[in-house]
């Protein structure tokens, strides 16, 4: 039984390593999305968007074995929630993925539009501040840090102030005639994939609260709609 | 005592991980262990183990990874069946070598197009003067041939002085007035700045303050950044400088409010030739050579020169000399590009 065991907990070992694996590949995606965007790469965007199956398939395989662990060893407790957020994290990494494809798209789209250096500037900030928070995010998960997790809502509110400047900056750039109305639009979709990978790391801070704690931010509001609920009963 | 061959192993850099031939791993070296420190690492690893299966089935492989970072980085993992059975895994990183490959690649190409450029420009207006009889289109072509000659002369005036601080002779310091140095710098952009409304500004807090250094150098340096400051400033923008001391070294800030420099491009500012907005830059006269001075004489000084730059906010360029100077100058020049900090 004690080998039993050990097995799962080397198998639990092995899906952790996938996802922080996976997740270190969306680090390593950020700033090259950027590259990709700021140097109006073509060949780079393809490279990314051929990759995306690659990372499908990487998600795909931590959910099966979540599963498999689930089915087979019946965990409980912290394990249990570590086997129920795998299959939870593995999706939000896929989805960070995606996101760097779009902003590749995007690329694409814009491609031969000069961006003024104010927006480019920004476009910069909002990589940084996103890679910050994904490794921040990672690094809690990695190391099972619900206190370094904990942080992260408040980190992301700079990305949140980041993507209002960048919106706000948009605006004043196609006014002053500097880029045309379809590139405006396409920047605005840009900020929002940044902002989206803010969020994803949010949520993975949140899993890994969830791991050492058993403790969601989604218990708070459920708790408080029970206690309105009864109130007016 | 002799050192035992696994704590040779554990001293090298290159990360190394070797397997019997059930796939368990035998051997981790320290560098290997040291991985999952970043998170490159953890992909380096990803790779490692992608390979050795590769190389239990009886194949060489290789594999280069390149990561954004930052930092950015490049590593090779190599791996090969080893004869009794199993497999090794070697991952080097080769950031720093790609990076000098890189310097040196475009040194080549730039220098050769830095020169070239005027003396082809000359030589085709010299062939245009031959057969030109008008008096107004020779003037314009005698006009033109000038302004290439004195472009090249620019380059290799500038060229030879890289070359002077480069080798380190000559370095005689002396106390000098900081606040002077600076002020004859933003004097000498005083026309060029007024001519683009650009508002140099010399903090009013900037006592007299006293650096150690050679005269001629310093002022190229501290000089240099400010031209610069000016040139890429945008029109009606302002350049601040300042002079602090905080007692160990003398801090020479030039900052403004320009175009900024692209993140990816900033811990290659300083190498010869290296422009960022290649037409922009030839378009402001300059030789490319002027941060690569800066950095040498900050180097020959044994200070340091940091850049902070953010795409449409604008450069701030900290130049740093000591107070308490080597004898003598660094040998090794490659080593002041590491010393370069950027953020």
């Amino acid at each position: 039984m004690g080998e039993l065991r050990a097995g799962f907990h080397g198998d639990l070992e092995e899906i952790r390593d996938a996802i922080v694996r996976l997740g270190a590949t969306v680090i390593d995606l950020i700033p090259r999305v950027t590259a990709v965007l700021l140097e109006q790469d073509l060949e780079g965007a393809e490279y990314v968007i051929l990759g995306d199956a690659d990372v499908d398939t990487r998600a795909t395989s931590i959910e099966e074995r979540a599963l498999s662990l689930l089915a087979l060893q019946a965990p409980v407790a912290g394990d249990l929630r570590q086997v129920a957020t795998a299959l939870k994290i593995s999706s939000e990494m896929e989805r960070s993925a995606d996101l760097c494809c779009n902003i590749c798209k995007a690329a694409r789209r814009i491609y031969g539009h000069e961006l003024d250096p104010k927006l480019r500037g920004i476009i910069q900030k909002l990589s940084d501040q996103a890679q910050a928070e994904y490794r921040q995010a990672l690094d809690a998960y990695a190391a099972v840090d619900a206190v370094r997790a904990a942080a992260l809502p408040d980190i992301d509110s700079f990305l949140d102030d980041l993507h209002r400047q960048f919106i706000q900056q948009i605006l004043e750039s196609h006014a002053a005639g500097s880029i045309d109305l379809q590139v405006a639009v396409q920047l605005a979709l840009v900020g929002r994939f940044y902002e989206r990978l803010g969020d994803h790391s949010v949520n993975l801070a949140n899993k890994v609260c969830y791991i050492a704690t058993g403790w969601l931010p989604e218990h708070e509001s459920r708790r408080s709609t029970e206690a309105a609920d009864s109130n007016e009963r | 005592m002799p050192v035992g061959i696994n704590e040779l192993v554990d001293q090298l850099r290159t990360a190394i991980v070797q397997i019997d031939p059930s796939g368990r791993i035998v051997l981790r070296n320290s560098a290997a262990e040291r991985l999952r420190s970043s998170h490159s690492g953890y992909l380096i690893e990803e790779a490692i183990e992608r390979q050795l299966e590769r190389a239990l089935a009886g194949t060489d492989s290789e594999e280069t990874l390149e990561f954004f970072g930052p930092p950015k980085q490049v590593v090779v993992v190599h791996t090969s069946p080893l004869p009794g059975g199993g497999a090794v895994a070697l991952a080097d990183d080769i950031s720093e070598r790609r990076r000098l490959d890189a310097m040196r690649t475009d040194f080549v190409a730039n220098i050769s197009h830095e020169l070239k450029t005027p003396v082809g420009a000359m030589a085709v207006l010299a062939d245009a003067l031959l057969g030109e009889d008008d008096q107004e289109t020779t003037q314009r072509l005698i006009g033109r041939m000038v302004f290439e000659a004195e472009r090249a002369a620019r380059t290799i005036d500038d060229l030879l002085q890289l070359t002077e601080i480069e080798l380190g002779t000559e370095i005689a310091t002396i106390p000098l007035d900081a606040v002077s140095l600076m002020q004859a710098a933003a004097e000498r952009v005083r026309h060029s700045a007024r001519e683009r409304s650009v508002e140099v500004h010399l903090s009013e807090s900037a006592e007299p303050t006293t650096v150690v250094g050679e005269p001629r150098q310093l002022a190229s340096a501290i000089g240099n950044l400010v031209e610069n400051a000016v040139k890429y400033s945008e029109e009606g923008g302002r350049v601040d400088l300042s002079i602090s001391d905080d007692g160990d070294s003398v801090a020479f800030t030039v900052s403004d409010e320009g175009v900024g420099i692209p993140q990816r491009e900033i811990e290659r500012i300083f190498e010869r030739f290296y422009r960022v907005d290649k037409a922009r830059s030839r378009g402001t006269g300059g030789t490319g050579l002027g941060l690569a001075i800066v950095r040498h004489v900050a180097t020959n000084h044994g200070g340091s020169v940091e850049v902070m730059s953010v795409e449409g906010e604008g450069s701030t360029f900290v130049l740093r000399i000591p107070n308490s100077q080597p004898v003598d100058p660094p040998e090794d020049a490659s080593r002041a590009e590491q010393e370069v900090q950027t953020t």
